[in-house]
């Protein structure tokens, strides 16, 4: 059969990937039969990636891009009076709907950003903004699962996972992939995390950062029984008992477990240290500002730097950035609250020299309508509904191309039209620069080879620096 | 090309006599001639097509990407090469399919014949002897006594053995102590509980829907009566054939068995997907495919499978047979007395019930009733259908839209109409089948036409209303609807008249009536439950049905009295052949198929289900010992669970990808004689762990050499030179925590509960814990439960700190330790190493060696450390409760007594029978439901000296009266004071000073009213260290980071020993 998308001429691909190993991935997982993995695991890059770790921050709810990163002034020409074109989504939406807020020129690539993300702005420079993103329905849980896990509907493993499957983790003493949620969960819970069919320990680790006990940040961390001088003695004698017990036998799973206690022990202090802020020193904390958002970016700065691979900051519970009414004081409000500590997490990243290698994504599950939406007796309430169609994220740091603009939407901000580029897209660039090639990442599950992309996906190299 | 052509010009289908699967064809071409000229892109007719330069547009939908079309282009000038020489050509691959091992016919081979006669019991041991023998191996010796009955008590039943049990087959002389032992422990219920678990694997069981609208209750009502029949099934050893039956069709197998329905979870218990229902019937071929037949009939859904002979249309050939089912919940027991509770509950029940059942009639007329207003739209609707969905998931619809679920229904029933040329809908044929561009030039024509044909053949009063030639569709359709809204009209007046019409006087409107009232009319929403008609509603229906179903089944799930239930399928009435959804896309319908069983097992001449949806003859297809499939599944799996891995390593994967087994013929030595024992589980377990195989050690041979050389030629042990060894799953080693310290509560069956409750204990086997699937916990996920959302063929095995720092720091462990200690307590002796011995001998049955029982005395008797492992902050808070005198500047405070692992509060409930709602959190709390109730948080001075207090209290709720805050000193009464409804005020404290002892309460009431009382308030006290002297003293209290449960109890010496031995290795691994 001829495969469109690879290189001709080659014979038979799918075979010889699979003498070669590489079908099961050429990540190690050797022992992986019927979705097991036993025993240690060799993670390893197809390539070098420029990036070696990812922040994202989720505007769960879906943030307007007209009111944020893609300007439309053709919407004040029209103010009031319907578009050329409204396409179905959610709930009826009627006539054009100008943003409310200013936009300005920012840096030396001139990109306009609106006043919500003033100081974000000052590193346009540093960000591509991708003003050509497309969900495929106007729903809030599929397009989740579809921006989060690649699919829309089965339960399929989360961007993390995968990334920690493929990578690894590069500090055992920390969870591999935090999600930090203020306040409680986001909509579809932890499926936005979930590991699907790799291995439970992919799954991300759900904190809620309005805590500050350690305890209550992750489970078990603390042990309320006995001192750490009296768990030392605990595991010096289990671990006495333990070599009793392993020296009559050959059996590799035993050290692995003996090893886990200790990494565990260890895990107890440099978690706690991991995410204490007070010890950050006073000008940090000011960069990043007061609030729960600044406390959990900063907090996921502390992960990022100490090895943790994948930090996922959801604004909060539920669907805050959901502005079905009134979404000039929503998003104003929202904003504020995240525009401070993400201009002072690219501030911080970059004065440590960790930008070049940690991907910052920002980005919703969708966009929303250009047009006013229309409550069920026709009238306005000042708020847009979902828009799958055309909506924007932005990535920056880790091997992209700053003050880029990729593809557009159409005069209105409706639809993308230019360069359109699908959730897969983006995932397979995140992919990319990490270093793996989205069609070679794959786990073999249910009789077939899976990958986060699913059967499609390009890597957008007009983004890569 | 395979993705975007192949479905049409592929080996099933030549669209215009073009084949795209082999470079020969693409050359020959079809009607338009060749394909491709090899060299040439520019003169290839397929690069027209795809450019879309010429007349010729392919594919039809979508055009391919640029980068696509390239690669065809290069692919073309390189002279096209073809993998197919060096590949398997379609022919081969068919072949190699029909030949592939596990569709064959399961045979029953002859015992091979073996040198170690004396080693090989058992036809067992002989297949697994004489691949050892060929390699020139030999078998591992015997497990001692005590590594045997760990093994095969746990094996069998998930629980250790007990000392006593150890103790008397180590001892005993008796030469069928093993068998006896194993005839036992298959007896025993906790047989049934520990397979139960590894069939819920499979069954991908919870006890929760997974993501649902908050409108909908997220728990099911029947899985727990689902896990209880599984657990009754495996104890009875309920043939396996039958077990399977049962599963997928009890309804109709054994229509007089109420309590057999329960096993129809299997299908019920999956993800809801939100009610969209492909996903949940795909999730159902899934769980049978995978689940029974080892097959991935889910790689059909898009296209033909990849791998194995399983072509999309037997994937929708099944689909066919779940489309054509919906839910029942049915009550399948009774309640053990009839008492007075007994019937309050049933009253209530059938309140709510017939709430339901009369809502959901109201709304079905209610909608009927709008589509039969609406006809005119609906039949416009069918011009432009590719604006409306199968289901209408993404769109929230109000009473007056046109439902897209209706449309499409109106689109099958249109179908129908015209197979037979109805009078009806003639005439709208006729002007639908007209181009846009020239209807009104060729309306005439139409019109005149209809009015000639044969008289029976049009409806009159149809042929009226079409006479004066329509100038657009939108016009028919609007005469179309006026016609049918004056037959509704008619109706209605008609039953004004007389209630108890059955039909119109005229027939032709009788015949229009037919269409809005028929038995197959369109516009009615079918009688169904909730769960299968919702998109038939408008979002207010849709809303409060689900509401007034989730009271019903809240009502089931929360009241202790609740008979079991389950949820059934049952078939549809009306059946409806399905239809391929060509690459998966339900709006883009193929061709009809039969529902029947798939061709790779049932041949070319299978025929068609004839009975309802077919779902019991898909049952027997399954459950037949000539399926070569079914029986070498299950006894793949049953080996798989005694040896760690299976002969067929992919155990729910036996396609062309699977690996083979590693002993063919043992395997369908097993499978013959586990169908000729009448599909007996019990039956095969007993073969399996009486073997020489399954007996022996783990370890591998006493000599190094003889070791080593095994390793070389076979490193994973697949021919079994030795036992593997294995860890205990997380259910395993829950249980044991509990069996060892002798908690184990082993009463059976029932609802679910959480398994590590919050301010509480849960001692039952894990078994019935609740499986979550939105919130699995995080101790499920650490120790590798199986997903509960997918078919899980096999469990992953990591080894992670999460699992340590479980261990080391949970509760739940270190109560187990402390309860050993409290058992050991009651015992007479006090000598150390004589209880440390018993230690030993309850949670490893053995005793310890020497020099283990010295180490554990140097344990117990090295110092003891006095500090205390609290933030010494958390102890100047108290959490109570009390009334304020206001006057008096005085708080009579009571401490709350009750702490839930997130909160104190009056007792576990919450709210309290006594104490009602007041209750503290780390962030703020409750109010009291009166005054003297009022929440007290009280911090009480560490030391004298001058504190500042910063703190801001808010009230978030725009409802009820607000509360009532205030801060009083002990010294200097209420310091501050004010209500808040709906908004916060910061509560500060410049300077107070304080002497040793002094308190300080932060109290809030609910005002005047009990009514949404909850409130926050986070207090930072400091006081600054020079003002008291210096030194290591505390500067500040932070309630929120200070709040903190009760006091924690330091383990013991012992106890801290005794939790050493329960983290052991050797408690976690099996030999």
């Amino acid at each position: 059969m001829l495969d469109v998308g690879q290189r001709l001429p080659k014979p038979n691909r799918r075979e010889f990937l699979t003498r070669s190993g590489m079908g099961l991935g050429a990540l190690g997982l050797g022992g992986l039969l019927g979705g097991t993995a036993k025993g240690s695991q060799v993670h390893q890059t197809h390539f070098a990636g420029r990036a070696k770790r990812v922040i994202h921050f989720f505007l769960n709810g879906g943030p307007s891009h007209v009111d944020t990163f893609d300007p439309k002034p053709a919407l004040l020409k029209y103010a009031g009076r319907p578009l050329p074109e409204t396409l179905t989504t959610e709930r009826k939406t009627g006539a054009a709907f100008p943003s409310p807020f200013t936009f300005k020129k920012c840096g030396q690539s001139g990109i306009e950003v609106s006043e919500l993300f003033a100081r974000t702005a000052e590193h346009i420079d540093d960000i591509a903004v991708i003003r050509s993103m497309v969900a495929q329905v106007p729903n809030h849980e599929p397009s989740l699962m579809l921006m989060n896990c690649g699919d829309s509907v089965l339960p399929r493993p989360s961007v993390g996972a995968w990334v920690l499957y493929g990578m690894g983790a590069e500090n055992e003493n920390l969870p591999g992939f935090i999600a930090m949620c203020p306040g409680g969960y986001p909509v579809k819970d932890a499926e936005n995390w979930q590991s699907g069919f790799l291995p439970g320990s992919y799954q991300g680790t759900f904190i809620d950062p309005q805590f500050e006990q350690i305890d209550r940040l992750i489970e078990n961390i603390h042990g309320p029984h006995a001192t750490a001088t009296t768990q030392r003695r605990q595991l010096d004698l289990l671990q006495s008992l333990n070599a009793d017990h392993h020296a009559a036998r050959h059996d590799d799973r035993l050290d692995a477990r003996i090893q886990s206690f200790e990494l565990a022990f260890r895990m107890q202090i440099e978690a706690a240290e991991a995410f204490d802020v007070a010890r950050e020193p006073q000008y940090i904390r000011q960069l990043y500002g007061d609030g729960v958002h600044a406390r959990q970016t900063l907090i996921a700065r502390r992960l990022l730097e100490r090895g943790v691979r994948y930090v996922q900051l959801w604004h909060g519970a539920g669907q805050p950035w959901d502005a079905h009414a009134g979404i000039e004081a929503n998003h104003r409000g929202l904003a504020k609250q995240i525009d401070q500590p993400i201009a002072a997490l690219l501030t911080d990243l970059k004065q440590r020299g960790m930008l070049e290698d940690t991907l910052v994504i920002w980005g919703g599950e969708f966009g929303r309508t250009p047009s006013v939406e229309l409550n069920g007796n026709g009238l306005s309430a000042l708020g847009r509904d979902h828009n799958p169609y055309g909506f924007s994220v932005w990535m920056a740091g880790g091997g992209v191309r700053g003050g880029t603009i990729h593809g557009a939407t159409d005069d209105f901000g409706f639809k993308a039209i230019d360069r359109v580029t699908s959730v897969h897209d983006l995932h397979a660039t995140i992919l990319h620069l990490l270093g793996f090639d989205h069609e070679r990442l794959t786990y073999r599950y249910a009789g077939r080879d899976f990958r986060l992309t699913d059967v499609s996906g390009r890597a957008i190299r007009e983004i890569l620096a | 090309m395979l993705s975007s052509c192949a479905e049409c010009h592929g080996s099933k289908k030549q669209e215009s006599g073009l084949r795209l699967d082999s470079r020969e064809a693409i050359v020959k071409g079809g009607d338009r001639g060749p394909a491709i000229v090899p060299g040439k892109p520019g003169k290839s007719l397929i690069i027209e097509a795809v450019r879309r330069s010429g007349d010729l547009e392919m594919p039809p939908n979508e055009k391919l990407r640029a980068n696509q079309i390239a690669i065809l282009e290069h692919w073309i000038e390189i002279g096209a090469p073809w993998p197919g020489n060096d590949g398997p050509s379609v022919d081969k691959r068919a072949e190699s399919q029909r030949d592939h091992w596990a569709f064959q016919p399961v045979r029953q081979p002859a015992v091979p014949a073996v040198k170690d006669t004396a080693w090989a019991k058992s036809p067992i041991d002989a297949f697994v002897l004489a691949r050892l023998e060929a390699q020139k191996l030999k078998p591992s010796p015997p497990a001692d006594r005590r590594a045997l009955i760990r093994r095969v008590t746990y094996d069998l039943t998930g629980l250790p053995p007990t000392p006593a049990d150890v103790d008397s087959f180590a001892t005993d002389s008796d030469p069928a102590a093993y068998t006896k032992l194993v005839d036992k422990l298959l007896a025993s219920p906790q047989y049934g509980e520990h397979w139960a678990r590894h069939w819920l694997d499979v069954a991908r069981y919870a006890d929760t829907k997974g993501y649902v609208y908050g409108r909908e209750e997220r728990f099911f009502v029947h899985s727990s009566a689902y896990r209880d029949w599984v657990v009754r099934a495996m104890n009875d050893d309920l043939p396996y054939d039958q077990f399977l039956v049962l599963q997928l069709a009890a309804d109709q197998a054994k229509p007089d068995d109420q309590a057999a329905l329960a096993a129809m979870g299997y299908l019920t218990l999956g993800r809801r997907f939100l009610g969209v229902t492909h996903d949940i019937i795909d999730d159902r071929i899934d769980v049978v495919g995978r689940g029974m037949l080892g097959l991935t009939i889910g790689c059909a859904r898009c296209h033909d499978h990849k791998f194995d002979p399983i072509p999309t249309e037997d994937y929708y050939s099944l689909y066919g047979v779940f489309q054509n089912c919906t839910e029942r919940l049915t009550q399948i027991a009774e309640p053990a007395v009839r008492d007075k509770k007994y019937e309050a509950f049933e009253v209530e029940l059938t309140k709510r019930k017939q709430a339901l059942a009369n809502a959901m009639a109201k709304a079905r007329e209610e909608v009927a009733a709008a589509v039969r207003q609406k006809t005119g739209d609906y039949l416009f609707a069918q011009s432009q259908i590719e604006k409306y969905p199968e289901e209408t998931v993404s769109q929230i619809l109000s009473k007056d839209d046109v439902n897209p679920i209706f449309v499409r229904r109106w689109q099958s029933y249109l179908l129908k109409q015209a197979k037979s040329d109805d009078p009806i809908f003639i005439g709208w044929r006729r002007f639908a089948s007209l181009s846009a561009d020239d209807f009104a030039d060729r309306s005439r024509r139409v019109a005149s036409e209809l009015a000639k044909v044969n008289g029976a053949a049009v409806n009159r009063l149809v042929r009226d209303a079409l006479q004066s030639p329509p100038a657009s569709l939108k016009e028919v359709a609007d005469k179309y609807g006026r016609l049918f809204a004056d037959v509704e009209r008619q109706w209605r007046e008609l039953l004004a008249k007389k209630a108890d019409s059955k039909a119109l006087p005229d027939a032709d409107a009788e015949a229009l009536r037919q269409v809005l009232y028929g038995p197959q009319s369109p516009c009615e929403v079918p009688n169904e439950p909730i769960v299968s008609n919702e998109f038939y509603f408008d979002i207010t229906n849709t809303e409060s049905l689900w509401r007034l179903q989730g009271e019903v089944d809240r009502w089931l799930i929360q009241s202790p009295l609740a008979p079991a239930h389950a949820v059934a399928l049952v078939d549809r009435a009306v059946i409806e052949e399905p239809r391929v959804f060509r690459r998966g896309n339900p709006a883009a319908k193929g061709n009809e198929v039969p529902r029947r069983f798939l061709k790779v097992i049932s041949g070319d001449a299978r025929k068609p289900f004839e009975h309802g949806s077919g779902r019991l003859e898909l049952a027997r297809a399954i459950a037949s010992p000539e399926n070569p499939l079914t029986a070498r599944v299950w006894v793949n799996r049953v080996w798989m669970h005694h040896f760690a891995a299976g002969l067929v390593r992919t155990p729910s994967d036996f396609g062309m990808r699977s690996e083979p087994p590693t002993h063919p013929e043992l395997l369908d030595w097993l499978a013959s004689t586990f169908v000729r024992n009448h599909w007996s589980t019990k039956s095969l377990h007993r073969m399996i762990v009486l073997s020489a195989t399954y007996q022996q050690q783990s370890d591998g041979p006493m000599d190094e050499a003889v070791r080593q050389q095994a390793l070389t030629t076979d490193p994973e042990n697949r021919l079994l030179w030795r036992m593997n060894a294995r860890r205990l799953s997380f259910e395993e080693w829950r249980d044991t925590l509990l069996a060892v310290s002798s908690e184990l509560d082993g009463a059976m069956g029932g609802r679910a509960a959480e398994l590590f409750p919050a301010g509480g204990e849960n001692r039952r086997r894990t078994l019935y814990g609740l499986v979550d699937r939105q919130f699995l916990t995080t101790a499920m996920r650490t120790f590798d439960f199986a997903n509960p959302d997918l078919h899980a063929p096999q469990r992953s095995e990591t080894t992670v700190p999460q699992q340590a720092l479980f261990a080391m720091n949970h509760p739940f462990v270190a109560h187990r330790a402390q309860a050993l200690i409290a058992r050991m307590n009651k015992a007479p002796t006090t000598d150390a190493a004589a209880r440390v011995r018993q230690l030993y001998l309850w949670v490893y049955q053995r005793p310890p060696t020497k020099a283990q029982e010295q180490a554990a005395l140097a344990f117990l008797t090295a110092p003891q450390e006095k500090e205390a492992p609290v933030r010494p902050e958390t102890l100047a808070w108290q959490y109570g409760f009390g009334a304020l005198s206001e006057a008096e500047g005085r708080v009579d405070f009571h401490p709350l007594p009750h702490f839930n692992g997130k909160a104190w509060q009056g007792g576990p409930q919450w709210p309290d029978a006594a104490l009602g709602w007041v209750q503290l959190t780390a962030e703020g709390g409750h109010a009291g439901n009166d005054l003297p109730h009022a929440a007290v948080r009280r911090w009480t001075a560490p030391r004298a000296g001058k504190i500042s207090i910063k703190s801001t209290a808010a009230h978030q709720a725009p409802a009820g009266d607000g509360i009532r805050c205030w801060i009083v000193a002990r010294r200097h009464g209420v310091l501050a004071s004010a209500t808040l409804l709906n908004r916060q005020q910061p509560f500060d404290v410049a300077a107070l000073e304080v002497e040793k002892g002094d308190t300080v309460d932060f109290v809030v009431d609910f005002n005047a009213n009990l009514n949404n009382d909850q409130f926050v308030w986070p207090i930072e006290i400091s006081q600054p260290a020079e003002s008291s002297g210096g030194g290591g003293a505390i500067v500040s209290w932070s309630s929120s980071r200070d709040f903190a449960g009760e006091a924690p109890q330091l383990l013991g010496a012992w106890e801290q020993y005794a939790q050493v031995l329960l983290l052991g290795n050797e408690l976690m691994f099996v030999d």
